[in-house]
């Protein structure tokens, strides 16, 4: 099967890893000026927490210079999805479509051992084109990392072990619908709806709760102070703890102004605080394995249940 | 030695197998095959004329069991004997018994056409083995 | 000898509609049988299910004594040529028979080398036309040494030469590895060169299974001036019974000689006898199954 595996989706290995050799490509080209200006400006004076003079505004210039290029590599994102509507989706749908299956399943290979076989070469070379894709961004980002942390969605979601294991889970969603819908179509819209559902589901109320976030109280004006946390939330509070909604804030500031009071000072004096949840950019690896985890293990049991329902397709 | 080929004649109304049971015959007859020739192997044949193995090795099964020709192991279907042509002694007699139904049939009043249509059918009867 | 085919009662509905229903047949081993009859007769659906395709919806069927959906591995020993011969389009001849060579545990090249003579190596399938298609596809078939053949439709869109070559091909591959062979088709000609049983079905029912020989030899066509028919001697059941001005046309069905001098006899075709089973101007109404299977279904 491996043999028959390469044949039909040759075609397909090149063009992931001619995709990553033009974001190698572009990687190498783009890092030289990035890094160039990182040492150029002393950055590496600036990470947080430090609070020396002129960091902000050090940092705001890289980041505005660099940051077209880093808002695409946070594109990249959707790179684990085509593995799911590009290789898994077509896979059995286009047996269906062709008449083909009529063929590959009437050999002396069985259709669970065709697709048991499919499904886990396909699986690794998907594993490793993700996974080279993945060190290189982590590569790439490495200045940005060290100043913003890598505990955010735009940088977690596409570094780490989390690429490869999006990349096969969207293949073995991609297999069922193809199983499922017998249409290549129909079998990408539904892998592409599934993927970005299950992943948003994780994102907004998963991924919080790996582990109890940690909490922390700063004085209001404190504000702008960079962190390579991850924050979750950042409310403000009266003296007695309680929220404080925006028309009261709002009240205040008005009070303030017509005090001729800086209204950043006067809110301090009233003895409001902000609680601030996050999780600690300590966390990065802990939650990689986690949520890796998470995704590989639904692509397991998605392949399982295609394998099992395979057999009992009447075609 | 001239390898024998075989055709059909689909609308005859006669058995494909009696057909090449005849063809062979008729080859053993004007001596187109001689005795230890081989006859067509059973793959040839089928290759040539896209009809059913069982049908060939019914004939040549037949020709066995007249003695014409003798099956060896793997190696093929050869033939054993020849047949001896009527002698023409025999062609006399016939021919003075077939004129003479020939003059009853032509004073019943049947015309050319129907004396070969009756001896057509009347011959296709005699041939074929006891049927229903 | 376990037969290389047979179903029992076996049924098969799609959606509302049964494909296939009460089909009991048994074909015995080394058989070259042919599974005649209009579209939607329900061939390709029995097929489908020898080929464990399909999962029936009542009865059963054993594939070389075995369920084909129970045991896939009996495929490695069944031949299926699907309608259409739909190999990977993208495969040259060479990565198609590799793709059978590698997907099989017994594989002949020396067949499969001769019956590829004509066509080159490189060639891409999707190129083909249907005639080298097909015979590609059997080429593939045969050289698994397969101990049933299954052919649905195989002269689908090929002209009268494809036809033959194909025939001829497959005949010689038969000679060769004897297997037992069902072909599936609505074109009736060919059958009757190659075949030596014949199983009719029509509206997915068996309507006549049997021996070709024997078929032709127990049928007869009487014709005769129009008039009321009592019974005849040597006559069984009346098939078909036709009439057109002054003169009637039966197809019968004989068990001794027909010597009444009223009627003459003539030998019937098989194209004809089919025919006569499938349209529905049969005298008799349709039974259900009487247990034993019988040689004529309704």
């Amino acid at each position: 099967m491996a043999w028959v595996t390469w044949q039909q989706h040759r075609a397909q290995l090149f063009v992931g890893v001619s995709l990553l050799a033009a974001l190698a490509v572009a990687a190498i080209g783009t890092h030289i000026p990035i890094a160039a200006a990182y040492s150029h400006e002393a950055l590496p004076y600036c990470l947080p927490p430090s609070e020396r003079a002129g960091c902000d505004l050090l940092v705001a210039r890289f980041q505005e210079e660099f940051g077209s290029w880093a808002t695409v590599v946070r594109g990249l994102a959707v790179l684990p999805a085509l593995a799911g509507l590009f290789v898994g989706a077509p896979l059995l749908a286009r047996e269906f479509e062709h008449g083909t299956y009529r063929v590959a399943w009437t050999q002396g290979v069985t259709r669970r051992g065709w697709l048991l076989s499919k499904s886990a070469l396909l699986a690794l070379a998907t594993i490793v084109v993700a996974g080279l894709t993945s060190l290189l961004v982590m590569w790439w980002r490495e200045p940005f990392d060290a100043l913003e942390g890598r505990m955010a969605p735009s940088a977690f979601d596409v570094e780490g072990l989390v690429v490869p294991a999006y990349a096969v889970f969207a293949l073995a969603v991609g297999v069922l619908a193809g199983l499922v819908l017998r249409r290549t179509v129909a079998a990408m819209t539904a892998t592409l709806v599934v993927f970005v559902a299950v992943r948003v589901l994780v994102l907004v109320f998963l991924r919080p709760r790996f582990m109890t976030a940690r909490h922390q109280t700063v004085l209001p004006s404190a504000t702008g102070a960079r962190s390579t946390e991850w924050v979750l939330s950042d409310t403000l509070v009266d003296a007695g703890g309680k929220q404080v909604s925006a028309p009261r804030e709002n009240l205040a500031i008005l009070h303030a102004h017509q005090a001729s009071v800086d209204p950043q000072t006067y809110v301090d004096s009233l003895g409001w605080k902000r609680i601030v949840s996050y999780q600690p950019a300590g966390r990065f690896w802990t939650f990689q394995l986690l949520e890796a985890g998470l995704f590989f293990s639904l692509a397991l049991a998605i392949t399982a249940v295609a394998v099992w329902l395979v057999r009992r397709t009447p075609a | 030695m001239r390898v024998l080929q075989f055709h059909l004649d689909p609308s005859s109304g006669v058995a494909t197998y009696l057909q090449i049971v005849q063809q062979v015959k008729e080859a053993l007859r004007l001596g187109t095959v001689e005795v230890g020739d081989q006859l067509p192997t059973v793959r040839d044949v089928v290759a040539d004329l896209a009809i059913n193995p069982n049908t060939v090795a019914k004939a040549y099964r037949l020709l066995e069991s007249e003695g014409l020709v003798v099956a060896r192991q793997g190696r093929g279907t050869f033939v054993s004997s020849t047949l001896a042509p009527p002698s023409l002694h025999h062609h006399d007699a016939l021919r003075a018994e077939l004129e003479l139904w020939l003059a009853s049939a032509i004073r019943a009043g049947l015309d050319d056409e129907s004396i070969r249509a009756l001896i057509s059918a009347t011959l296709r009867q005699a041939r074929r083995p006891a049927a229903a | 000898m376990t037969p290389a085919l047979s179903a029992w009662n076996l049924g098969k509905r799609f959606h509302r509609v049964w494909g296939l229903r009460h089909c009991t047949l048994t074909i015995p081993e080394g058989a070259i049988v042919g599974l005649v009859g209009p579209n939607a007769a329900g061939k390709s659906a029995l097929l489908a299910l020898a080929a464990g395709l399909l999962a029936p919806t009542e009865g059963s069927l054993a594939v070389l004594g075995r369920d084909p959906l129970a045991e896939p591995a009996v495929l490695a020993e069944v031949g299926f040529l699907p309608q259409g011969a739909p190999l990977y389009r993208s495969f040259t001849v060479s990565q198609a028979t590799e793709f059978a060579r590698r997907t099989n545990p017994r594989w002949d090249a020396e067949i499969v080398a001769g019956m590829l003579e004509r066509l080159s190596p490189h060639t891409k399938v999707g190129t083909l036309s249907t005639g080298d298609r097909t015979q590609l596809a059997l080429a593939l078939v045969l050289g698994k040494w397969p101990r049933l053949l299954l052919l649905d439709e195989p002269f689908a869109g090929l002209d009268p030469f494809a036809c033959r070559e194909f025939l001829q091909l497959l005949m010689e591959g038969v000679a060769l590895i004897s297997p037992t062979v069902v072909i599936a088709s609505h074109v009736m000609a060919d059958i009757e060169r190659v075949c030596d049983g014949v199983v009719l079905l029509a509206e997915g029912r068996v309507r006549l299974e049997g021996q070709v020989e024997s078929l032709l030899e127990s049928h007869r066509v009487l014709l005769g001036p129009r008039r009321p028919i009592g019974a005849i001697r040597g006559v069984r059941e009346i098939v078909r019974e036709r009439h057109s001005g002054r003169q009637l046309t039966l197809l019968v069905e004989v068990d001794g000689p027909v010597l009444d001098p009223s009627w003459v006899v003539e030998r019937v075709s098989l194209e004809e006898l089919l025919l006569a089973y499938i349209s529905p101007d049969r005298l008799r109404t349709p039974k259900p199954s009487e247990g034993i299977p019988l040689q004529w279904h309704g």
